[in-house]
């Protein structure tokens, strides 16, 4: 009996040190999953954008891009983000939305920015959406949604129209997971906190959509693809309150007026 | 690994063919069931219960193919729905997934190559006790007399 358990021991200690010893190569660099994942996620990303480019109308008024390019920089600077990753595009509709794509290409409709009372509202959204590029939400997403297969023969040539802008519409106008959603919003609470913007703006916000969300749910993409909002903000307000920090404004009331003005004129036009 | 002994008595011809068949059920088994490893236990626990009622030498080595069974169970169905949990959900591939899969592999060779020899040698009727499995197998397999 004692020489079974001894066996029996050593077998299960062999196994745990071979899968131990093993484990301390870096076969992910041998293998170079990384570099293959990298290259499917970066091809995706301007595949799909070129679709929106074409398709839909971008604003590129100056004081709108650089009202939004402020905000992303301070964010990036303060939560030592590296800015070039992130591509944000404004595009001229009248949907409250805003999604990120593969290869950290962040896409704003405009309506969303006028809707934002302060540029701390804006933010708190910004900060979302890079905290999916950030944590990487975005391909998990697409492999959960049309697999790791489709995703490389689309990024390899085999261009199926109807796939691709059926997964572009799954990242644009759906959900992530319940818990990759609460990450977001978390991570999104610390690169605020970070960047000394009140996140309390942001929990606002979703407060304020979620009001109004029954009244015009068809405009409120960003809301009503983001379940519970009221949970969501109070959450968030929840995190926040172990957070101290002194907060300070992001931007200038001028500035912010003026990409308002903007907007509406792009609007009447 | 194995360790060849001498069985309590000889056993006649019929006898190695058929305690010979329980390492050929694992390792057919093997082939057809590798990407789901319940397959080979369950042909396994097949074989044995079909020959529970045989005789000593046949029953000792239809329980040894058995328990064998059992371990590998555990590590594959670990690296299959490693497998599934990436290929389906965020998991992602990591050194420590590729490690466990080379390591599950080297434990299945080892066992694959081990059910050869054992099936050849127990078909010449010489009794092969594994290495902890052969143990296990006498403290269970008892002789009927």
């Amino acid at each position: 009996m004692k020489k079974l358990i001894i066996q029996s021991f050593t077998g299960v200690l062999l196994f745990f040190l071979t899968w131990f010893a093993l484990a301390q190569i870096n076969w992910v660099s041998i293998f170079n999953t990384d570099k293959a994942t990298d290259k499917t996620e970066e091809k995706l990303g301007t595949l799909f954008w070129d679709i929106i480019k074409k398709t839909e109308k971008e604003n590129k008024t100056s004081s709108v891009t650089a009202t939004v390019d402020t905000i992303v920089n301070k964010i990036c600077v303060a939560n030592a983000i590296d800015r070039k990753s992130i591509k944000v595009h404004i595009i001229e509709k009248n949907e409250i939305n805003a999604f990120a794509l593969p290869n950290g290409h962040l896409v704003i409709y405009s309506a969303l920015l006028a809707n934002s009372d302060n540029p701390e509202e804006l933010s708190g959204v910004i900060c979302h959406e890079i905290a999916h590029i950030e944590l990487n939400h975005v391909f998990k997403k697409l492999i959960k949604e049309v697999g790791i297969s489709v995703l490389i023969s689309t990024s390899t040539g085999n261009r199926n129209t109807e796939v691709i802008q059926e997964t572009l519409k799954t990242l644009s106008s759906t959900a992530f997971d319940r818990g990759l959603e609460k990450e977001a919003d978390i991570k999104a609470v610390d690169y605020l906190v970070n960047t000394k913007i009140n996140p309390e703006a942001f929990a606002n916000f979703l407060y304020k959509l979620s009001d109004s969300e029954k009244k015009t749910a068809k405009y409120l993409t960003w809301i009503s693809t983001h379940p519970e909002s009221k949970e969501r903000s109070k959450y968030i307000v929840e995190y926040c309150k172990k957070k101290n920090a002194n907060y300070k404004k992001i931007l200038n009331t001028k500035n912010w007026n003026k990409m308002q003005e903007d907007l509406k004129i792009a609007t009447q036009n | 690994m194995t360790q060849t002994s001498t069985f309590s008595y000889t056993p006649g011809e019929h006898e190695a063919e058929k305690a010979s068949n329980s390492y050929l059920m694992s390792l057919i088994a093997l082939i057809a069931g590798l990407p789901l490893p319940i397959i080979n236990l369950i042909a396994t626990l097949i074989f044995y219960i079909g020959n529970r009622k045989g005789t000593y030498f046949v029953r000792w080595h239809c329980t040894q193919a058995l328990l064998s069974q059992f371990s590998m169970l555990f590590i594959n169905s670990f690296g299959f729905w490693w497998t599934i949990s990436i290929i389906f959900t965020d998991e992602t591939i990591t050194s420590k997934y590729i490690a466990y899969l080379i390591t599950a592999f080297i434990f299945n060779l080892t066992e694959f190559i081990a059910t050869i020899y054992t099936a050849i040698q127990t078909r010449k009727g010489i009794h092969v006790e594994w290495w902890f499995y052969g143990s296990l197998t006498n403290l269970i397999c008892k002789s009927k007399q």
